[in-house]
């Protein structure tokens, strides 16, 4: 009895979208290593971890947010305008860097909660409300440097965030280790991951059970806000600079992985352990063209097609199992059908 | 009169799934006749309208127009026929103008033809005018007012040289004097040769309108008269007059003080309105009415869907205010609704989120989930209830309506409510389970809950109710002592005058 169980659990296993892209993966990394000399080094290695970490951050919070079947594409402006208030706070207000990070994401948290209040408010649908704050954090982020002044001169202590190590990692995987690790959990082992993913599914069906949707879906923007200002500090740690351009379509590059993570645009369904492969493989594809000295605009069509192969293999068992069945002779009728 | 009638059916038999909608039904229609069809919700009277109008394919039972057998009915044949159907909420485009709904319907266009719009407008009026409207061609149909838009519809009906008429509840939203206009027109088209299929609850309308009527009753006919041969005692007696088919479980009903008190309950935007009611603890109080008289609108305001604006609802003597669905279920309220598949049962999920999703907090204290006491608590429902499933893994969807509803009614128990409003808990159920979910809820009653049961099932609200209210318009306008008769209740559900045993 429990062995044809055990094969059926592999089997799912194998079948499982994540354990396809993990393998997308490793033939990735594999190939790569084949052909740039320097590729699978730990420098290189780190250079990866280093430059997925922004838009890994986001990808993360955009999880949340497309399991309850919403969108966020404001993130990447929220970015940008937060890194630029991070500056003024440290340069023109005089704050340490510590406290200015602080202050932003109180700020990143405020500009989730307009996105929140919107769309749980006035009811409006997600796409377009944040399609309104995307222009509009990008539009305040340029307003404020006059689309001229860049924020530099950081100190060192505060540069050791994105340039440096710390217990022999990069600083900012530790942050982006954690943030991952709490996002899993909330997503995967807390009653609110189980409401994001009823509201996902059926956002009146969870009304009808009594479960706080609209507190759900504030949540949920609230902390894309403040997750998208740590990267907003973390971006600007390692450039060591702050403009109102930064970040720009990072929002994309989110949705991207995390739809290439196998979560569905309708909601419901998605994991955590998804995105972070999605991320994986667009990070190293990215960097692996660059050590095979290919253009940018390669990395550009194979993510497109990457995502295109990705969707398409979810769907492709379902019509196959369709075409099957309607290949197979129709049963005979049953008897009870057969009364009249 | 010609020899073959308009229309004919014989022995028309149609199933949905295990449910029988229609068992063997006979009908005709002559030409030039009001021909009345009246029964209860779930009668069949939608199944019979959608194979006269080629929608359903009949499983049995042949289906005559003119005197012409027609095997195979698709909408489109039927249309060419000259089969209409003017339903109760007109289905027009409500951004063109009377004139393009019109041609639209009539105008058999390919996409290459130009449009003569002078001689559109003009059938258009011509059309409207012999119908003795006053309504503009020009006119956009979205300002056009409920009455004026059927109105539309029957121009339509007319101009596509409809022979048969069907009609499903026409006067539901009409004031007295738009009914009269209505009646008029239906005369004369009656004059003019044309056969109408009239559906109605409103007794009073099948008098002044119908030259015969047709009653079903659990799909099948029980009897054409003559309108000129019967009174409305007798008609309501064959609507509901039916043996009591089901055991229901018995309810000595040892009652408590009383738990739900509504006073003056109201709540604008769902038209529930003046709504006095008193549950007590280990009493089933049913609801009964005909669809649309407000009974899932009041179950919406106690659950905090469509929050109240009038009136105080108390709980166990406590005013409370219910403003949210969390608010409802806090106080110990649980409401199943009517719709399983959109509310009852998250149907990608698995049974056992389904049933824990209500009681969040008190299960998963910290918010942690906890999946082996959710395991349990799923298994347990699941055995107390004899849910048929694979397991609590097994997704919602995959399960029978009958298994859904019962999904549905462990998500309420879970939270150990202290009043549980039960719409339409067997609709769409098959007899096994239905007689289930009867046993179930005589026996939560037995413990002491206090239970509204919204049913449209009229045997179901006499044999499980210990009272029965009767809604109509919004609110309660009776209230029933359980041992009522089905003609009482029926009587006072279509606002006769014969209600009131009370």
């Amino acid at each position: 009895m429990s062995a044809p169980v055990q094969t059926s659990r592999w089997k799912a296993i194998v079948l499982r979208h994540e354990t396809a892209l993990l393998a997308v993966v490793v033939i990735e990394w594999l190939c790569f290593n084949a052909i740039g000399p320097r590729f699978g080094s730990l420098d290189n290695t780190f250079d990866i971890l280093r430059h997925s970490v922004e838009i890994g951050l986001l990808a993360l919070v955009m999880t949340p947010v497309i399991l309850t079947g919403g969108i966020d594409l404001s993130v990447g402006s929220l970015l940008g305008l937060c890194a630029i208030l991070f500056g003024k706070l440290w340069r023109d207000a005089g704050l340490s860097p510590l406290t200015a990070g602080g202050c932003t994401l109180v700020i990143g948290a405020l500009a989730g909660g307009l996105n929140a209040g919107l769309i749980t408010g006035l009811r409006l649908p997600p796409l377009i409300v944040t399609l309104g704050t995307y222009s509009l954090f990008r539009g305040l982020a340029e307003a404020i440097t006059r689309g001229a002044d860049t924020f530099t001169n950081f100190p060192a202590s505060f540069l050791f965030l994105g340039q440096e190590r710390w217990l022999g990692l990069p600083t900012q995987a530790w942050l982006f280790g954690a943030v991952a690790a709490g996002v899993w959990l909330l997503v995967h082992r807390t009653t609110f991951g189980r409401s994001f993913r009823a509201i996902g599914f059926s956002p009146e069906g969870a009304r009808y059970a009594g479960l706080p949707v609209q507190r759900r879906l504030t949540l949920v923007y609230v902390l894309a806000g403040v997750i998208a200002a740590l990267a907003a500090v973390i971006y600007t740690a390692r450039l060591g600079q702050a403009k109102a351009d930064a970040a720009t379509g990072y929002e994309l590059f989110a949705i991207t992985a995390v739809v290439l993570g196998g979560t569905s645009i309708f909601g419901g369904v998605g994991t955590v352990h998804g995105t972070l492969l999605g991320v994986a493989a667009i990070a190293v594809l990215n960097n692996g063209l660059v050590h095979a000295r290919q253009p940018r605009e390669v990395a550009g069509m194979l993510t497109g097609a990457l995502l295109l192969l990705a969707l398409s293999g979810s769907v492709a068992p379902k019509l196959w199992a369709a075409w099957r069945a309607r290949s197979r002779p129709s049963p005979p009728p049953t008897p009870s059908s057969t009364t009249s | 009169m010609s020899a073959a009638p308009l229309l004919e059916l014989r022995a028309v038999a149609k199933s949905f799934g295990g449910a029988r909608a229609l068992r063997g039904v006979d009908f005709t229609l002559q030409a030039g006749e009001v021909h009345a069809l009246l029964g209860e919700n779930g009668a069949g009277k939608s199944t019979l309208i959608k194979i006269v109008t080629g929608a359903h394919q009949p499983d049995a039972g042949t289906l005559a127009v003119g005197g012409e057998r027609l095997s195979h009915l698709t909408p489109a044949k039927a249309r060419a026929l000259g089969i209409a159907c003017i339903y109760q909420q007109p289905a027009l485009f409500p951004d063109l103008t009377v004139a393009e709904n019109i041609g639209l319907r009539l105008e058999a266009g390919t996409s290459l033809r130009t449009i003569d719009w002078a001689a559109r407008g003009a059938r258009a009026l011509e059309l409207l005018r012999r119908l003795g409207a006053e309504i503009e061609p020009d006119a956009e149909v979205r300002s056009l007012s409920m009455p004026e838009q059927q109105l539309v519809e029957i121009a339509c009906a007319l101009g596509a040289g409809a022979r048969i008429v069907i009609m499903d509840e026409p006067t539901a939203s009409l004031t007295q004097k738009e009914q009269h206009l209505l009646f008029t027109v239906v005369r004369d088209l009656r004059a003019s040769g044309v056969g109408v299929i009239y559906i109605s609850h409103r007794l009073e309308e099948i008098f002044a309108l119908a030259d015969r009527v047709t009653v079903l009753r659990d799909g099948e006919s029980v009897g054409t008269h003559p309108v000129s041969s019967i009174n409305e005692a007798g008609l309501i007696r064959l609507m509901v007059g039916r043996e009591m088919t089901q055991i229901y479980p018995p309810g000595e009903a040892t009652l408590g003080a009383p738990v739900l008190s509504l006073r003056g309950v109201g709540c604008t935007a769902s038209g529930v309105h003046g709504v006095s009611l008193e549950v007590r603890a280990g009493e089933i109080l049913g609801l009964a009415g005909l669809v649309g008289a407000g009974r899932t609108e009041l179950a919406r305001v106690l659950f905090g869907l469509t929050p109240a604006d009038a009136g105080t609802i108390e709980l166990n003597g406590e005013p409370v205010v219910l403003r949210s669905p969390q608010a409802a279920v806090a106080h110990g309220l649980a409401y199943v609704p009517e719709d399983r598949r959109r509310h009852g049962v998250v149907l990608e999920m698995p049974i056992a989120e389904n049933m824990t999703m209500a009681v969040h907090r008190r299960m998963f204290p910290g918010a942690w989930l906890r999946f082996g006491a959710e395991r349990s608590l799923a298994l347990d429902y699941i055995r107390d209830l004899a849910v048929k499933c694979t397991g609590p893994d097994a997704a919602g969807g995959s399960l029978s309506g009958g298994n859904q509803q019962k999904v549905s009614l462990a998500r309420w128990l879970a939270t150990r409510p202290k009043v549980l409003i039960l719409d339409e808990p067997t609709q769409g159920v098959d007899v096994g389970a239905k007689g289930e979910i009867h046993k179930i809820v005589r026996r939560l009653a037995q413990e002491g809950l206090a239970v509204l049961l919204i049913s449209s099932d009229l045997p179901e609200v006499l044999g499980m109710s210990d009272r029965i209210g009767i809604m109509r318009g919004g609110t309660i306008t009776a209230v029933l002592p359980g041992n009522a008769d089905a003609p009482t209740v029926m009587s006072a559900a279509l606002g006769q005058s014969e209600k009131g045993a009370a």
